[in-house]
């Protein structure tokens, strides 16, 4: 481990960084989906931000 | 012998093909025009956007690739993930290429840069991003029913059944409801996806060991199996090609950028470069601790493409056999779907464009993409059954993408920051980027050439293509006369 510490901390990194960005995609893309198509289904658009 | 257990693995394969199946055909209804199914009516949030990046990012595809690079190179292979997380955080936070593209409103790249360089270049554009994309994604399904068959135990024979299945069901969710169908089950996709690779790499460390890992690729690689630049296999060359590949890949990869055109807006898309850009370490790293697990516990084998599959085929307890196919069924449909509804989109709205002089109809629109999404999911059926894959497939998968990244990538730097780009320009770039690429593909195959071709390596003619396409760009502009308007600038 501590002759290729980058390499065991990159893989650390993923396992963990994964684990929790699924987690908190999964809530909040869900969220996404059902505002995405309440806004589709009533046709309208809110204002847009930076474009 | 395999520990896939039909009973028990195949129902959970059931269940989640059924329900992605279902939600993909639930939300078709929402398509109302040629909008709505290429870009999601522009109302695709964050998280959405991060689910749907990483899940077409991410297939079988390259799963086999990464792990193979994990196999042969050992953890230096996972470089050019972190090229491209870089590339991708650094685009996602400075905005560099993808703010301009996006506020331009446009539904393709090929649209924006006919806004500086004329109707046939982007019609040329829209040619060279077809052929480059689809002759990338003519190996997805071979290789994806290849790790399937030996995962799961089945028989050879039904390699091409398979194929055939797999990308029927997912054409038809893909057909009907356009994006609205794939950022859907791109989520579904995204969290079953996941799982899989989580839980298995676990298991994976906790029952190999990070120090068996580290001392196989010690032993077969040395140093070279951690640093890339004292690789054999790699060195400099390998480090630049895929610098540069990676970068052109993030500004103008149509089913990445197809992300952020169907952001709601641009800071969306540019958040959603930002926070997806560490997953592009995962996606190479994770397989590639997969292939150096496979190297640990099966050895040298013959084929390394299919030592990763051939070795989880023993090492995944069922239950989590069904979980792991279940995700690597999910990577691959959001892959393909993506991919179709991509390339679907370029053709349809850059190649198609001159002959629609006069509007069509919503509903005519509509009607050819969908064919064209069919007319795509059938080149691809015979396109992998034939085509014989040569070398390792993350260098095809690069070499067939240079055809259009080189050029592409120039074209929309220049047109967004260079103001004495023209057309000229334009169309040397284009010829340039297309003729290398294609050119080193054919000299592969040939008996004659072959030896040539492998003396002078992917990675050098690769660079080549990136550097002259700038080059062509460069000198076209410049020597073309002043003073010749071709259309408003970007």
């Amino acid at each position: 481990m501590s002759n290729h510490w980058f390499w065991w901390a990159l893989s650390m990194a993923c396992v963990i960084w994964y684990s929790t960005i699924t987690v908190y995609v999964a809530i909040k893309g869900a969220s996404d989906i059902k505002q995405m198509l309440a806004r589709l289904g009533s046709g309208r658009k809110p204002e847009a931000g930076e474009s | 012998m395999t520990n896939f257990n039909w009973l028990l693995d195949g129902s959970i394969v059931g269940l989640y093909l059924l329900v992605t199946m279902v939600a993909g055909l639930m939300v078709r209804k929402y398509v109302g025009n040629v909008e709505d199914f290429l870009v999601a009516g522009r109302e695709m949030d964050v998280y959405l956007g991060i689910a749907s990046l990483a899940a077409t990012e991410f297939g079988i595809v390259t799963c086999m690739y990464t792990a193979q690079n994990g196999y042969e190179k050992g953890f230096a292979g996972a470089t050019p993930g972190i090229l491209m997380a870089l590339a991708m955080a650094g685009v996602g936070l400075t905005g560099f290429v993808i703010k301009p593209l996006r506020d331009s409103g446009v539904i393709t790249i090929p649209e924006l840069l006919e806004q500086r360089f004329g109707g046939r270049i982007r019609w040329a554009a829209g040619v060279v991003i077809v052929l480059g994309g689809l002759l990338n994604m003519g190996v997805f399904l071979r290789t994806g029913g290849q790790f399937l068959v030996l995962v799961a135990g089945l028989n050879v024979r039904y390699l091409e059944i398979m194929m055939t299945a797999l990308l029927v069901g997912v054409a038809i969710y893909t057909i009907l409801g356009g994006m609205l169908s794939v950022l859907v089950t791109d989520f579904l996709q995204f969290v079953v996806m996941s799982a899989g690779l989580i839980l298995v790499t676990i298991l994976i460390l906790m029952n190999v060991g990070w120090e068996k890992l580290v001392t196989t690729v010690e032993a077969q690689y040395g140093a070279g199996g951690f640093n890339p630049f004292v690789n054999s296999t790699m060195g400099w060359q390998y480090v630049l090609f895929n610098l540069m590949l990676n970068t052109a890949a993030v500004l103008t990869w149509q089913t990445i950028i197809a992300r952020v055109l169907a952001a709601k807006d641009t800071r969306t898309g540019r958040k959603v470069y930002t926070r997806t850009s560490f997953f592009f370490v995962c996606r190479f790293l994770i397989p590639g601790i997969w292939g150096i697990a496979a190297l640990a516990t099966l050895g040298p084998v013959a084929n390394t493409l299919e030592a990763m599959p051939t070795y989880l085929s023993t090492a995944v307890p069922a239950g989590l056999m069904g979980i792991l196919i279940a995700a690597m069924l999910a990577a691959d449909m959001s892959t393909d779907s993506s991919y179709m509804l991509t390339w679907c989109s370029v053709i349809y709205n850059d190649i198609l464009a001159p002959f629609r002089k006069r509007p069509w109809s919503q509903r005519k629109g509509l009607f050819w993409n969908r064919t064209i999404i069919a007319l795509i999911g059938i080149f691809l059926l015979l396109y992998g059954l034939w085509y014989p894959l040569k070398g390792d497939l993350w260098t095809y998968l690069g070499v067939t993408g240079t055809i259009y990244l080189a050029s592409i990538s120039v074209l929309l730097i220049a047109c967004c920051y260079w103001r004495r780009a023209n057309s000229w320009g334009a169309a040397a770039s284009i010829i340039v980027s297309a003729l290398i690429p294609v050119t080193y593909l054919v000299m592969e195959q040939l008996p004659a050439t072959a030896a040539l071709a492998k003396s002078i390596g992917p990675y050098y003619s690769g660079i080549a293509t990136y550097l002259l396409s700038g080059a062509a760009m460069v000198i076209g502009s410049v020597i073309k006369p002043q003073g010749h308007a071709e259309g408003r600038p970007a």
